[in-house]
């Protein structure tokens, strides 16, 4: 080995300088520079810790598949049972598309929650952009949606040769539309949403142990909000009669929810079969960089002061 | 006086504090007891460590320094300050080069995770690309000995094979700055041999090394210059010898063989 040459210097930017500071932002470009160089990192530590996850399970894997379906089995039965409308097997389907979506966004959000408090030896030995830790996080949760798209594909195939020759009037909510491409751009606003609040929700964390516990029972009834187990139509039609300062109760919902408008966008897309509305989108992309640039900041501008609270 | 560009690493009055609770972590019950507490009732006791305390120094190119110091002393803190790791309460840091970490607590490995993988993940961290990567693994793999042992997870390590892989990982990076903290008491006597002539190497390649041991016959061997921290404030600086004797001197026990020896 040699000693370091000057171009090696230079590479790696040879001088750091270390101040005191109070919840302020480092300089972000060479932060950004480091963030995007170590992005392999945040990959490889999603999929390494996924593989550790699934070292005691005999299934494996499986459950990243068994567990929505499972549960949109629940949910389905729950909804037949409670509201007595039976939307079959349509309706199965697209709950289990809504949950599919949703589990992902719930899982940047729950993963992220915990990526800065468990990743406490990483962050006491090395240096490195911390923002890193919920980068992978998000990228755990879409590796574990990955396995949900082609068990969906199957689930949907297998329905369409079923549900037009029962004729439950659920037909017409069984029709294949070039608007399901939409969903790939739907995922983009989604990851780009659950990033922001992952770095949010790291940092509650730190500073706020209990944030994880709570953290369960939140994104059980975010989701009863959001418009996953209704449409976006149905959730306005229920709240119909109730407005609060003249603004429909509907509306809050759906757009003072940062996952409302994204998981309506789904609704539109999946049940609906038509391209979704333009608010529904502009508000979703809205959302989605309020979240990144309100994280970012909230994260990084106290990332620094992290490895003296774990 | 040496200008900006000669140092390696550059303390300015550098303070660290640590702000203490005596709640082990904070919750939610915790902050709701302490609201329930009210003002003149006892609140949650704060107590402000200062780890470090307005330590100035410089360090040019170079310098193999040896810290020594009780336990408490702010040696480690020091160490993670110089990394990035935490950042100063006052004063100021300043390096120039890349740095280099092997610090008391490992280096960051997961359980569960091989070896070839927590080296892969020790190394993106660090910020390498790949394909230095493969080529580092060669390095780290040969210098580690770990044979099958690399490819299971780190979990059933004995402590003397984790510390290898740390040390193998730590030297092999190719740092502008290397930092190690007590990392020389791996492993068998074979390996600390071993590590001490790499050691050896690494000093001999005009890099700055930054060693806190105990074992002050290995400061004495491979320092240029130390210095001497007690409860935070940095007592004295000069060259090994003077340093370890002034160091043993105040510990009261004289150059006894225990002190020199790796305990």
């Amino acid at each position: 080995m040699t000693a370091p040459s000057q171009a090696r210097r230079e590479l790696y930017g040879s001088r750091q300088v270390y101040e005191p500071h109070k919840a302020s932002l480092p300089p972000m470009g060479p932060y950004l520079r480091e963030f995007w160089r170590r992005r392999r990192f945040a990959y490889e530590l999603s999929r390494t810790t996924q593989k550790a996850d699934n070292f005691d399970s005999k299934l494996g894997s499986i459950w990243l598949v068994l567990n929505p379906l499972l549960l949109a089995t629940v949910y389905f039965l729950l909804i037949e049972v409670i509201s007595q409308s039976s939307s079959g097997l349509a309706g199965f389907l697209h709950i289990v598309i809504g949950l599919f979506t949703w589990y992902f966004v719930a899982g940047c959000i729950s993963l992220g929650a915990t990526s800065v408090t468990s990743g406490g030896k990483l962050i006491l030995n090395q240096s490195f952009p911390r923002a890193l830790l919920p980068l992978s996080s998000v990228i755990s949760a879409f590796l574990r949606y990955l396995p949900t798209i082609p068990v969906y594909l199957v689930m949907y195939s297998i329905g369409l040769l079923i549900v037009p020759a029962s004729n439950t009037g659920s037909k017409a909510l069984m029709r294949p539309s070039w608007a399901m491409l939409w969903h790939p751009a739907l995922m983009v606003i989604l990851s780009i949403t659950g990033f922001g609040l992952a770095m949010i929700f790291a940092t509650m964390t730190v500073y706020f142990r209990d944030t994880n516990k709570f953290l369960a029972y939140m994104l059980r009834m975010w989701l009863y909000l959001s418009p996953v187990l209704f449409t976006v139509d149905a959730l306005k039609a229920k709240m119909d009669h109730v407005s609060i300062f003249g603004v429909h109760l509907g509306n809050i919902l759906i757009y003072a929810n940062p996952l409302g408008p994204a998981l309506g966008i789904m609704g539109d897309v999946w049940v609906k079969g038509v391209a979704p509305a333009p608010v529904l989108v502009g508000a979703a992309i809205a959302w989605a960089l309020v979240l990144l640039f309100g994280g970012a900041w909230i994260f990084i501008s106290r990332e620094r002061d992290f490895a003296v609270r774990l | 006086m040496l200008s900006d560009s000669e140092f390696a690493v550059r303390l300015e009055h550098l303070t660290i504090r640590y702000r203490t609770t005596y709640e082990s972590n904070p919750t939610l019950k915790g902050a709701m007891l302490k609201f329930g507490r009210g003002r003149g009732e006892k609140r949650r006791k704060v107590r402000v460590v200062e780890a470090v305390k307005d330590v100035s120094f410089g360090v040019p190119h170079g310098t193999v320094l040896g810290i020594v110091g009780s336990n408490g002393a702010g040696k480690s803190t020091l160490m993670r300050a110089v990394a990035g790791i935490l950042p100063p309460s006052e004063g100021r840091i300043t390096v120039d080069g890349r740095v280099s970490t092997l610090l008391a607590l490992g280096v960051g490995f997961n359980g569960f995770l091989s070896g070839r993988e927590n080296i892969m993940l020790g190394c993106l961290a660090a910020g390498l690309e790949m394909d230095e990567i493969a080529l580092k693994y060669e390095q780290i793999t040969e210098f580690a000995e770990l044979g099958d042992f690399i490819d299971m997870p780190m979990r059933t390590y004995s402590s003397g094979m984790y510390g290898r892989l740390a040390f193998a990982v730590s030297v092999n990076m190719d740092p502008d700055i290397l930092l190690i903290d007590e990392a020389l008491s791996a492993g068998d006597a074979r390996f600390k041999e071993k590590s001490f002539n790499k050691m050896k190497e690494l000093c001999a390649q005009a890099r700055t090394i930054f060693i806190v041991s105990h074992a002050l016959g290995t400061i004495q061997e491979l320092c240029t210059d130390a210095i001497w921290m007690n409860q935070g404030e940095l007592i004295k600086r000069g060259s090994p010898e003077e340093i370890t004797e002034s160091y043993l001197r105040f510990l009261k026990v004289g150059p006894s063989a225990i002190a020199m020896e790796d305990v």
